[in-house]
């Protein structure tokens, strides 16, 4: 499935975001194989540090890092964009600094050292403050116009939900000049405790991503896309080709996958851009502006939902899972229970509609209607 | 050994030999290879003074700092070594102890010696002397401001600024009585933190005591003398702001001799942030500055400089990089909104 973005004719919507996958020319070169429409570079500094350890936590939903920057020093990325290029791709530069020429500097450097694009990295949720710069749109402005007025190449501006309005800053970002927001970065975390030792399971506060934050991402993707007119690229926890199209339905033109492929490797990246083109020919979609918004269309306000009389009913013909209780436990209105043949009733009385018993039932028993 | 020799040995021309060196792309293959192999065996190396004179280039450049007993030059240094060294440039290090003059005689040995360009580190030197380097075929950036507001490539940070935030935390952990000790040296970063001084306390409507603006020679011992002065006044200051950790360090010691407790009876806030602020006792608050990175970005716009002149790329006029607040113990905060990491 094909996407223009950044006004660049992408083969696929899917991007391999910026992180330690893609720490230089052969990890880039090898992240282009996937597949997929572009690929991001690690964040670039002006004066790389060593790296802590550790600095990733996982549980099994998301990750915890506190893996900072780049280690390879501009000049080391020229080499670098060489190698990574050197089979053909699209590759964006994420670059990070405090002040506007600092910022532009970098952005400077790897246009001329080839990249197709810039993201710039204003919302690291680590190792700098409270409060991230792109908590603040005037400060946003200001970094963003530097680098568009500094350089040919597009320039788009990854944001955090870190911040109070989101759909602000990306104004921000279109104002200055910006092609394009991605959003959302991992938000500031703490993983857990181990409480055996009483410690932090990483010794300061970092990113989350993964799976969990992908609701966190979608609603700030619709609020984007429903504020400003520059193309926009979702990130959150992608791990499917059905996650990233749920973005595109929001308003994404592409998403980016970190996550996922640290944890699962490459091949995972090369099964969605696989998944993405079989469901576009099964549905007959070859471009992604062709599905773009479809679900944002039907966004409400709440003032606008209807309130249909809505009731749980039941397909007892569909069998209970064996000793699943869930939607009966879970009833906070006491609507539902269970018949004396081991099917479910529903207490048309009691029941308010709320819908919750219609998730919990895996075999998809229960259904609302009126 | 020299370039005839191997020539007549590979029996092939000066030029052939010369174009191994310095084109090796024109030269076909097999000979390239067999001069190179030859060079090798007789141990030549070329004079690359010669080739300075000859190519306009010595991959050579120099950085010119104050003083090399602070440290907060050494980091620089650090940055502009790993970027030149990385770009296949060598380093001479000159020091210019504050003095005009001293500054100036380097300059004419380094035009002399035919260097591609140089860092000026908080230059004494004014815009013709810069020109007059120029015209030399030097290129030249600078780290901090020189008197003359220069036009040529900086790296700097808003000093200004940066003392009027340093002034400010002072001023709100409710501390009106606060002195600044500012160095003899770098007089336009000092000149600019006295603004942000005077700025913040006017902006809190608090007059200036000109008992309380005391310069010094920018060391340890500079501060000492400097509160000493402070200490004997009639009224005291209860806060001393420095425009450099050398000289809060000097603060600290002359405070701990006179038995005061820091920060319960005078606060202490540095400027620099050199490696030994945070191991002091207590650690020192301070303004941090981002002196390596200011030495990567000088070299940085250095090298961009030189490499223009072939390549003809734009270069960026001025980086100007972010100071940031470091709160330790030493300046007595209670507040931890503005500290959480």
């Amino acid at each position: 499935m094909k996407t223009n973005f950044l006004g660049l004719s992408l083969k696929s919507p899917i991007i391999v975001a910026a992180g330690p996958w893609n720490r230089d020319g052969e990890s880039i070169r090898r992240s282009l194989a996937t597949g997929v429409g572009a690929v991001i570079t690690e964040t670039i500094v002006s004066d790389p540090i060593i790296d802590v350890k550790p600095r990733i936590a996982y549980d099994g939903l998301g990750a915890q890092n506190i893996r900072l920057f780049s280690d390879v020093q501009i000049e080391g990325w020229e080499r670098e964009m060489d190698i990574a290029k050197s089979n053909g791709g699209v590759v964006i530069a994420n670059v990070s600094a405090h002040t506007p020429s600092e910022l532009a500097y970098l952005a400077v450097k790897m246009e001329k050292y080839g990249a197709d694009g810039i993201e710039l990295g204003l919302s690291t949720p680590m190792g700098v403050d409270l409060e991230v710069v792109a908590s603040h749109p005037e400060e946003v402005y200001e970094m963003t116009r530097y680098v568009v007025e500094n350089v040919k190449i597009p320039v788009m501006v990854k944001l955090s939900q870190n911040v109070t309005n989101l759909p602000r800053v990306a104004k921000a970002v279109q104002m200055a000049g910006g092609s394009a927001v991605s959003a959302i970065n991992a938000i500031r975390c703490i993983l857990g405790v181990n409480i055996q030792t009483m410690e932090p399971l990483l010794p300061t506060y970092g990113g989350y991503s993964g799976v969990p934050i992908k609701p966190l991402g979608l609603a700030s993707v619709a609020s984007i896309a429903q504020t400003v007119d520059i193309p926009i690229c979702g990130i959150g926890g992608i791990d499917s080709y059905k996650n990233a199209l749920e973005y595109i339905m929001l308003g994404a033109s592409a998403v980016q996958v970190g996550t996922a492929l640290m944890i699962k490797g490459r091949d995972c990246i090369t099964q969605m851009v696989e998944d993405l083109d079989r469901w576009g020919e099964e549905n007959n979609i070859n471009n992604v502006k062709e599905i773009r918004g479809k679900a944002l269309s039907k966004l409400k306000s709440f003032e606008e939902i209807k309130t249909d009389p809505l009731t749980c009913h039941v397909d007892n013909q569909i069998p209970c899972i064996t000793d699943c209780n869930m939607c009966i436990e879970a009833c906070m209105y006491g609507a539902v229970s269970r018949l004396e043949d081991g099917g479910i009733h529903i207490d048309p009385q009691k029941c308010t509609g709320c819908g919750l018993c219609t998730f919990l039932c895996e075999p998809k028993k229960l259904y609302l209607k009126w | 050994m020299n370039i005839k020799e191997i020539a007549r040995r590979a029996g092939v021309s000066v030029a052939t030999v010369s174009r191994v060196l310095n084109h090796p792309e024109t030269v076909a293959p097999k000979t390239r290879q067999r001069i190179l192999t030859l060079m090798e065996e007789m141990d030549y190396k070329p004079n690359w003074f010669a080739r300075g004179l000859n190519f306009n280039k010595t991959d050579t450049i120099a950085l010119l700092i104050p003083n090399i007993m602070n440290p907060a030059y050494v980091e620089v240094a650090e940055g502009v070594e790993s970027v030149a060294n990385q770009k296949g440039y060598t380093v001479l290090l000159g020091i210019t102890e504050g003095e005009e003059k001293k500054e100036r005689k380097y300059i004419q040995t380094l035009i002399d010696r035919h260097i591609d360009g140089v860092i000026l580190v908080s230059s004494l030197l004014n815009n013709d002397d810069l020109n007059h380097m120029k015209q030399q075929g030097i290129a030249v950036v600078l780290i901090g401001e020189n008197s003359d507001n220069s036009p040529e490539p900086i790296v700097r940070i808003d000093c200004c600024a940066a003392a009027y935030q340093a002034v400010q935390h002072l001023l709100n952990s409710e501390h009106k009585y606060i002195a600044l000790i500012y160095g003899k040296a770098p007089a336009m970063e000092n000149k600019r933190k006295i603004e942000g001084y005077k700025n913040a306390l006017k902006e809190a409507g608090i007059a200036l005591r000109t008992d309380f603006l005391i310069r010094e020679e920018n060391t340890i011992e500079g501060g000492y003398v400097a509160t000493r002065k402070l200490l004997a006044l009639k009224k005291p200051p209860r806060a001393i702001f420095t425009s450099s950790d050398l000289l809060a360090f000097g603060v600290i010691d002359a405070l701990r001799d006179s038995e005061l407790r820091i920060p319960e009876d005078v606060a202490v806030m540095g400027f620099d942030n050199i490696r030994m602020s945070s191991l002091m006792v207590p650690k020192l608050s301070t303004v941090a500055k981002p002196l390596h990175k200011m030495g990567l970005s000088g070299a940085r716009l250095l090298l961009d400089v030189i490499e223009s002149g072939r390549n003809g790329d734009m270069v960026m006029k001025e980086i100007i990089l972010q100071s940031k607040l470091k709160i330790r113990k030493s300046c007595g905060h209670k507040e931890r909104i503005k500290e959480i990491f």
